[in-house]
């Protein structure tokens, strides 16, 4: 893909499987290759179907660098010499045996191999074929000379801790600090406000008193709120736990993807990670790019065409019938046949619970949210409701509701035709929601598909538990929070 | 869903791998009139969060004959099941750090032989061989049991739930028993809500609310509800073969047939409490422990951490048997290790309801043990 005219110099080549990549200063690995356009970065669980930067699958992001396994590709800083190689193929990223897999009809597969009727039963029989199902499950070699001090864990104290450096964290961040009081900023951008600097609004400064802590995930909310677990990107820094006396979870929302037929290929991507590729790297996130959406595709599409990014169609996501492709996006079907190499989504747009349900998760025969604890409160966007799950006129059973575990529509569709109906057994029985992103966006979609099966609102579907910290942090990042946060 | 019936032969409350197993044995001895009934979803109690390792040793001769005849019976599970539980021999193994843990694995073992359980003493070659990613410096001496190994819940749950339902006994998740009718000194019915069961047998087997829900038919129950812990990591390649317990951390891992390193950690001097929340010391042990003894997993993510709850009893043995103060109800609970002892269980108390006669290696769990103070002394868990 081409660099668009705000690009900055060359700074150096990395290995991606290899092949020597140049990348430029400022560039993550993701985006030196999408400018190369090598855009397959990963392989999917069972089917072994390529997948690229989407924003929204984050199985798609993860390589293997410098012998450390399921590295994000889209929050690493790109170094000399780097070296980046594909997970979970056999025997290489360049040659990938398993992808014919891809082959076999999808009813084989279903539910991680495991419950597949190739699948011979008894514990003689079964055993050998465990060998054979652990090797091709486990997605990343094990590098036995690997090793890492233990990064020492941070204990913070504030009055205030905001989550999310748009807007609305910024607001709420002044202000409390105009008042006198301490404040912590949590966001995962490289700078607070990247997103919004990426749509090209301009943000008003943050308050001298504010803390900030950036590219960090706000992975886990504890104790009723009393503890936020802040993991940094960079594995080898330690991980953070912020006490503060009121938590702000001003997280805004996130364009879903469609769930249509090939919304998983490479070059399929929400308009945050888009903007990013455009505004941040200057690399173009595809040579023809298709905008859909739920109102806000016009708006999109102006923006990318003034960072230089080619637009050839812009559409309301209703209209998609689906995405066409083999090894990456070819074309649309959305009331007729639109040729492109990208589909980048700008709503429905829907905001991420997690956070919120784990300060109020309890219970003793079912983790149920509940009300938020009197300390936390919602800012922003982040308050608005969920907009349904966009795709056409009809649900297209050959579409992906997860895509990391390689979960369809169609496998969900005849479990609950079977009687399934409660999401937690869904999971149970697919593994839908069970991969790196743990559920966003796999259990809205789950949760849209019950009730259209069901005729029943997706609101009262509920999804299943939010569970921490949703590969935010290391093992070794974990160990070092030892002693940090009293026992209950 | 069909309609609550108004009378079972036997109704099991607690649709746990206990409740379902005990079903299914029932169904295999011709017993297919039974009802489950469970108050949560279908793998809501611990039986879907468990670590789903398998061994038939431990200190205790009582211990060792009964999870011992378990093992045996995992093996050949699939096959009367119909449905495939994917029980792995993958070996489990007991590593020790220190003299004491190392001393304690020698007297294991002979009480492994005295009870006819496989087991054996590993030399430091042979801990290289099947750990080849420890950090062998730690590991003072380790017990291996060959024909140990893991039995993922959700294929023995599912295994089980289908073989059930393939034999006509009917299953009502999301329905919990709200009270127990009582006459003529007999457990005589099952009240859900407005609904009456009336039944010939009942059993309790309802996990962490055992105690609870004896309550309900104003019976005492020994035990309480205690939380623990576990994580799952991302996929890898495999790195461990066996189920690992690491007595002096109270850890205990395994790598699944997924990739995901699944374990937990236990944190000496937590306050008992029923709460399914997670706490982040639990996580920050294991994750060192992990670390310290598999340093190549530094950088590995956490991809789940959830917490499971138990009845675990003043001995910490499970409990089987009929319940000393009335009569027609059963009970199979203070399950720690519910997983590895379900078969043996399931076996020996359909054996017992049905013909009346229990298997000697049951008879030391009965229920009434405590009123006894006939405890059983087991000095090798894990958990607690
Ligand atoms: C983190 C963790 C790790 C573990 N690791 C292992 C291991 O490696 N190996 C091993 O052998 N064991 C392990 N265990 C223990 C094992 O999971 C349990 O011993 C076993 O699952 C208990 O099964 P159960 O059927 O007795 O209880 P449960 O599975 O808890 O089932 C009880 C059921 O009763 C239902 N119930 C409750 N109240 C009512 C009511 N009023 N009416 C109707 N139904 C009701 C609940 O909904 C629940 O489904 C572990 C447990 C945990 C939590």
């Amino acid at each position: 893909m081409k660099r668009l005219a705000h690009a900055t110099q060359r700074a150096g080549t990395f290995l991606f499987d290899g092949r020597t990549v140049p990348f430029h200063l400022g560039d993550t690995p993701a985006a030196a290759l999408h400018a190369q356009a090598i855009r397959t970065l990963a392989r999917s669980r069972k089917f072994h179907r390529p997948r690229g930067l989407s924003g929204s699958f984050v199985a798609g992001h993860l390589c293997g660098v410098d012998g450390s396994p399921h590295v994000r590709l889209d929050r690493l800083a790109a170094a000399q010499g780097m070296r980046v190689t594909t997970e979970n193929v056999w025997p290489c990223g360049a040659f990938d045996l398993l992808g014919s897999a891809r082959l076999l009809p999808r009813r084989w597969l279903r539910a991680g191999f495991e419950h597949s009727p190739l699948m011979p039963s008894g514990t003689a029989r079964f055993e050998p074929w465990e060998r054979f199902m652990r090797f091709m499950a486990g997605e990343a070699p094990v590098h036995a000379g690997n090793r890492r001090a233990i990064p020492q864990g941070r204990r913070m104290t504030s009055d205030v801790v905001v989550v999310g450096g748009g807007p609305a964290g910024r607001e709420a961040a002044n202000a409390a600090a105009a008042q006198g009081r301490s404040v912590a900023l949590v966001t995962r951008g490289h700078v607070a406000g990247a997103k919004a600097a990426a749509w090209g609004a301009v943000l008003p400064a943050l308050h001298d008193g504010v803390t900030v802590l950036t590219a960090h995930d706000a992975c886990g909310l504890y104790d009723r709120g009393r503890h936020l677990l802040c993991a940094p990107h960079d594995a080898a820094s330690s991980a953070t736990i912020v006490a503060a006396g009121e938590v702000i979870l001003a997280t805004g929302r996130r364009s879903a993807p469609p769930l249509v037929a090939g919304a998983d290929l490479p070059g399929v991507m929400d308009a945050e990670t888009a903007l990013t590729l455009a505004h941040r790297h200057a690399v173009a996130p595809g040579e023809r790019v298709a905008v859909v959406g739920n109102g806000m595709e016009d708006t999109l599409a102006a923006r990318l065409e003034r960072l230089g990014v080619t637009v050839v169609a812009c559409q309301p996501v209703e209209r998609l019938e689906r995405i066409v492709g083999w090894s990456a996006v070819s074309g649309i079907d959305a009331g007729g046949h639109i040729a492109c190499d990208c589909v980048v989504h700008a709503g429905p747009w829907r905001s991420d619970r997690r956070l919120a349900f784990m300060a109020g998760a309890d219970g003793d025969l079912r983790v149920l949210g509940g009300p938020l604890p009197a300390m936390v409160r919602l800012a922003g966007a982040a308050q608005e409701a969920d907009e349904p799950v966009g795709h056409g006129a009809a649900l297209d059973r050959r579409a992906l509701a997860c895509p990391c575990m390689d979960v369809t529509v169609d496998e969900l569709l005849d479990l609950i035709a079977a009687g399934e109906t409660h999401v937690e057994v869904l999971k149970r029985l697919t593994g839908c929601g069970m991969g790196p992103c743990q559920g966003i966006p796999c259990w809205d979609n789950l949760a849209h598909i019950v009730a259209h099966a069901t005729g029943r609102e997706p609101s009262g579907i509920g999804h299943p538990t939010y569970r921490p910290p949703g590969a935010g942090l290391t093992l070794a990042q974990a160990a070092g929070l030892q002693d940090l946060v009293p026992l209950s | 869903m069909s309609s609550l019936p108004s009378r079972a032969t036997t109704v099991i409350v607690g649709g746990g791998i206990q409740g379902l197993m005990l079903a299914f044995c029932l169904a295999e001895r011709g017993s297919t009139d039974t009802v489950v009934l469970d108050a949560g979803y279908w793998q809501g109690g611990a039986s879907g969060r468990n670590g789903t390792m398998v061994r038939g040793g431990f200190a205790s001769q009582e211990w060792t004959r009964f999870f011992g005849r378990s093992l045996e019976l995992w093996v050949g599970l699939s096959k009367r099941l119909g449905e495939n539980v994917m029980f792995t021999r993958r070996g489990y193994a007991i590593l020790a750090e220190s003299e004491a843990m190392d001393g304690l694995l020698d007297t294991m073992t002979a009480t492994h032989r005295l009870c006819g359980v496989q087991s054996r003493r590993l030399a430091a070659s042979q801990i290289a061989d099947i750990l080849p990613h420890a950090d062998h410096t730690r590991i003072r001496g380790a017990l291996y049991f060959d024909q140990g190994g893991i039995a993922p819940h959700h294929a023995v749950m599912k295994g089980l739930r289908k073989a059930c339902i393939a034999r006509g006994v009917r299953l009502f998740y999301d329905t919990p028993v709200t009270g127990f009718e009582k006459s003529n000194g007999r457990m005589a019915a099952v009240l859900c809500g407005e609904t009456r069961i009336e039944a010939d047998v009942t059993v309790i087997c309802c996990g962490a609310q055992n105690t609870r829900v004896a309550a309900l038919a104003g019976l005492e129950l020994n035990g309480e509800a205690h939380r623990i812990e576990a994580l799952a990591t991302e996929p890898m390649r495999p790195v461990i073969g066996p189920g690992i317990a690491l007595p002096e951390r109270f850890t205990y891992l395994h790598q699944t047939a997924r990739g995901e390193i699944v374990g937990g950690s236990e944190v000496p001097g937590e306050t008992p409490r029923e709460s399914l929340a997670n706490t982040v010391p639990i996580m920050a042990a294991f994750a060192r422990h992990l670390v310290e003894m598999f340093p190549c997993l530094a950088d590995l993510r956490i991809l789940r951490h959830w917490t499971g709850m138990l009845h675990v009893t003043s001995d910490h043995a499970p409990m089987m048997g009929p319940h000393p103060d009335l009569a027609d109800l059963w009970v199979s609970g203070g399950w720690m290790y519910g997983i590895a002892g379900a078969p043996a269980a399931g076996d020996m108390l359909a054996q017992a309801i049905v013909t009346g006669v229990i298997d000697a290696r049951m008879a030391p769990f009965a229920v009434d043990r405590f009123r006894r103070g006939a405890l059983i002394v087991e000095g090798s868990t894990v958990n607690v």
